[in-house]
């Protein structure tokens, strides 16, 4: 029962990668469903250890995970209450500074490309550094036009499914040992143990991955914030927590944190022309560090992944699911790895399958057996 | 043994089937209902294997009801090592250690079993050590008992 020592052959190799293409194509169309349940799951493990400790102080699971749940739907409620007033009061003010953030970053980046064509004579005919500023005004102006009222459709079609979130991680938290063995009474007798192992890996390996980003997001925050501190960056705290969150989707969400990083510094400190530098460096630090150490230290345990194929996952999710597939493929891939581990042990075991077809004739044979006479 | 006795009396059908076991005597109702919720409900018709002498254990298994037959691999008749009847359990090396099964068990007659899983088990000692200390205390009495009788057997 322990997990096979040599790792999944290649044809069962070539439908674990056939089969996580294959959900993340249906995923993508279910999106409204899956994002709150690996949201769900996310809450699920991080309310775990707490529920734990409740349950050992002597309250019931029932009792632990309402307590838990309803305490962060009442935070997130709270949360929502001071918030909106403070949206409302602020909103003339917060518009007007993200207008000065973009022109600042506009102008940084122009400035930069302008330095680049008069230093380069192959880049002066592209002229790619010129209304680079007017362009981002364009956008910003337009923005409400162009983009709000999709945006805030999108907004109230997710409203309704992120709200199922606390509810999924009640009941996961609620009612975990008895799905398990509402599953395990589903599979025949031969296979048991197998199924119950299965359902222990997959546990664990989705416990590492989610535990494991909640880590790396707290790695990436402190490290960001403390850089950016270091370098005398205004609010280093808010802007470390930010791109530590959008870091959690691979590749483009350090990039946009990155910027917008870029785009404070060049605004509140124009004059310091060495900041910039600083702020780049300071990312491309965290980011080797992520993946050198932290990533491989923290998720690796979770996946056992080569880097190359976690490479040309993300490629094959970002192609079929876009950022959604990004951000779902490596989970996707972990849990169908574990099934497809263990269904490839389950099949190429002639003892189990034996076992199970003696069983299944013996219980025919019973069946069969004269009503009418007495056990 | 008359508070096992009221016990029995006043326990809902489920958790009296549990009570019979040996190892689960000394639970009050209410950590027997904790470990009900780990336990998963398995039945066995007359001949089927439970498990094969080599594989790899991950659960013991409590008898709720019928008999069960521990041989050598294969060999029911000729090797037979115990049987074993309501009440008792088998396969416990399993919550010990990861070492494959030492023996085959099998049903000798049609049967209900209760199974626990190592990992259920030693989460339980993390959420309600009370209940697995119990738990713990009644197999090594029973190991030790096991140990006492082969000891004896081999001496004779």
């Amino acid at each position: 029962m322990r997990p096979p020592r040599q790792g999944p052959g290649p044809l069962t190799w070539i439908a674990i990668i056939g089969v996580t293409c294959l959900s993340l194509f249906l995923f993508k169309k279910i999106l409204w469903l899956v994002v709150p349940f690996m949201l769900g799951l996310l809450l699920y493990y991080l309310l775990a250890p707490f529920a734990r400790r409740l349950v050992m102080a002597g309250a019931s699971p029932t009792l632990a995970a309402g307590v838990l749940s309803g305490g962060l739907l009442l935070l997130l409620g709270g949360w929502l209450l001071v918030l909106y007033p403070l949206a409302i009061a602020n909103a003339g003010e917060w518009q007007a500074g993200e207008l000065r953030y973009l022109t600042g970053g506009g102008l940084a980046l122009e400035s930069a490309a302008l330095g680049l064509q008069q230093k380069f004579a192959i880049l002066r005919h592209a002229h790619f550094g010129e209304d680079f500023r007017q362009h981002l005004l364009n956008l910003v102006n337009h923005f409400a036009e162009n983009h709000l009222g999709t945006m805030l459709a999108t907004l109230a079609a997710w409203l309704p499914s992120l709200l199922l979130t606390p509810a999924i991680a009640f009941f996961l938290l609620k009612d975990g040992t008895r799905l398990r063995k509402f599953i395990g009474n589903a599979v025949p007798n031969a296979y048991f143990e197998k199924t119950l192992y299965l359902m222990h890996a997959l546990d664990r390996t989705a416990r590492l991955y989610f535990t494991g980003l909640l880590k790396l997001f707290a790695i990436d925050a402190a490290l960001l914030a403390g850089g950016l501190w270091a370098y005398g960056m205004p609010s280093p705290l808010a802007l470390g927590l930010i791109a530590a969150t959008l870091g959690v989707i691979p590749y483009l969400g350090p990039l946009l944190g990155c910027g917008l990083a870029v785009m404070v510094a060049a605004t509140d400190l124009p004059d310091q022309a060495g900041l910039i530098y600083g702020v780049l460096g300071v990312f491309a630090l965290v980011r080797v560090l992520d993946d050198v150490l932290f990533l491989p230290y923290v998720m690796g345990k979770s996946l056992h992944l080569h880097p190359l194929l976690t490479l040309l996952m993300f490629f094959i999710g970002e192609a079929i699911a876009g950022v959604a597939g990004l951000m779902l493929v490596i989970p996707i891939l972990g849990v169908v790895m574990v099934i497809g581990e263990t269904a490839e042990g389950v099949l190429l075991d002639d003892r189990l399958r034996a076992r199970h077809v003696y069983a299944r004739r013996l219980r025919r044979q019973e069946a069969r057996r004269d009503p009418y006479r007495r056990p | 043994m008359l508070n096992r006795l009221i016990r029995s009396k006043f326990d809902p059908p489920h958790l009296a089937a549990l009570r019979t076991i040996a190892l689960f005597s000394d639970l009050s109702r209410r950590e027997l209902r904790t470990l009900d919720g780990l336990l998963h409900r398995r039945s066995y018709t007359r001949n089927e294997i439970v498990f094969d002498e080599g594989e790899e254990g991950q659960t013991v298994y409590f008898i709720l009801s019928g008999q069960i037959l521990v041989c050598r691999q294969g060999r029911p008749e000729e090797a037979a090592i115990a049987e074993l009847g309501a009440g008792q359990c088998f396969g416990e090396m399993a919550l010990l250690d990861n070492a494959p099964r030492m023996a085959q068990a099998r049903a000798a007659e049609d049967c209900e079993l209760a199974v626990l899983f190592r990992d259920d088990f030693l989460g339980l000692l993390h959420t309600h050590a009370v209940v697995a200390s119990k738990l713990s205390l009644a197999l090594a009495h029973m190991l030790g008992q096991r140990l006492r009788v082969a000891v004896n057997r081999f001496v004779a």
